[in-house]
């Protein structure tokens, strides 16, 4: 959201650090910190701006959810210089400038990042990929990240579904039917990619959903300095 | 060293700090510290005004230095130096960044149904008030961010 201490901002790209861009508002002249949305020089110093929920899904994937939606155009003078397909993937040939070479992390290993329950938490995304199912906590909180259809989006839900006692064991279904790619024990429903019952007991029930963001470890760590790292049980 | 001389060189390197350290600083491949970084955006808050006064200060001097009938090499000499501190007034006011990643002025878009784009491409959604808006990771690993209005409500898309 761009409405923040009364006023409406307009963004310009105007500085980087440490591989993570600052933006300036038009109005005030404040600089704001990409990853996180606070302010950190200028008249609006300290304010942060509220996260709106996002997804990186495959177009395939948006497309079958929200056939009602709009995709930006690209602008045809620079359509030239625009990015590869695995544009993330190309980055991790890219030089640092920092690095936290703990717990066996590589700087441009690619993170799932999650902020809630007062805790930070990081996903290798390769192993997410291969489990396609992981059941967690974060902060104490139970949690599941799923991995679409597409083999490539990834969600993360709440395991707490409302007017359901406790907590469900979810199954990842081994089947190409895209209405229902998740089963819990509990109730024995299946649930889609959006985090909604589409059968059984619990039909018409919505996970809520947690944000979580793909970002390299120097990154993630470098403004997450407490963050855990999942690891999978042996 | 005739004091118009000092005052043109002072204001010229008041001017030359205020826009290279911040470029020097906030380069890419560089990394940041915290302390210099906010002296860095400190320093490019107020260059605009700081490098105005400065660029007229110099040609102030420069003034002030014609009259006293300097051999015509000298005036040239200081007559580059304010030309040069009026240069750096206008560098200050530049987005180097905006140069680089030129910023989306006018956005269109395309329904989910009619785009050309291939199915395998990634892209950033949002669902505002009930509007869904995808943003290509193509173009915004280019152009790095929007400033965009979904669901009546004002948002700012960045990657």
């Amino acid at each position: 959201m761009r409405d923040v201490a009364g006023l409406r901002l307009t963004f310009h790209l105007a500085g980087i650090n440490n591989q993570n861009f600052l933006m300036r508002d038009e109005q005030t002249g404040s600089f704001w910190q990409q990853i996180s949305g606070l302010a950190v020089s200028g008249p609006l110093k300290g304010q942060q701006l509220t996260l709106v929920l996002s997804d990186e899904l495959t177009l395939a994937t948006w497309k079958a959810e929200q056939p009602q939606g709009t995709i930006l155009d690209d602008i045809p003078k620079y359509a030239k210089q625009y990015a590869k397909k695995d544009w993330d993937v190309r980055m991790k040939k890219v030089a640092t400038v920092i690095d936290f070479p703990e717990r066996g992390m590589k700087a441009r290993d690619l993170m799932l990042g999650v902020r809630a329950f007062g805790v930070s938490r990081a996903y290798s995304y390769e192993q997410v990929i291969k489990e396609k199912l992981i059941a967690d906590r974060v902060g104490g909180e139970p949690v599941i990240l799923v991995v679409g259809m597409d083999g490539e989006s990834v969600r993360m839900f709440r395991n707490r579904a409302p007017d359901v006692e406790g907590v469900s064991d979810f199954y990842r279904l081994d089947t190409n039917h895209a209405a229902a790619l998740m089963m819990d024990s509990k109730t024995g429903s299946e649930w889609n990619f959006q985090g909604c019952a589409v059968s059984g007991k619990a039909q018409g029930v919505c996970l809520q959903q947690i944000p979580v963001l793909k970002d390299y470890w120097f990154d993630w760590r470098n403004y997450n300095p407490k963050t855990t790292i999942f690891e999978a049980k042996k | 060293m005739r004091l118009t001389i000092r005052i043109l060189l002072i204001s010229l390197a008041v001017s030359l700090f205020c826009v290279l350290y911040p470029i020097y600083v906030i380069r890419p491949f560089r990394a940041q510290g915290v302390r210099e970084l906010q002296v860095a955006l400190a320093v490019s808050q107020y260059r605009p005004v700081i490098t105005l006064i400065s660029a007229c200060v110099a040609l102030l001097a420069l003034a002030g230095y014609w009259q006293l009938r300097e051999s015509p090499r000298r005036r040239i000499i200081a007559s580059a130096g304010a030309v040069l501190a009026v240069a750096l007034a206008v560098m200050a006011r530049v987005n180097v960044y905006e140069l680089m990643f030129h910023p989306i002025e006018h956005s269109s878009f395309t329904a989910a149904s009619q785009t050309k784009l291939e199915k395998d491409e990634k892209v950033i959604a949002v669902l505002v008030n009930g509007e869904a808006r995808a943003y290509p990771i193509r173009s915004m690993s280019y152009h790095h961010l929007i400033n965009d209005t979904v669901g009546s409500r004002a948002i700012v898309a960045t990657y």
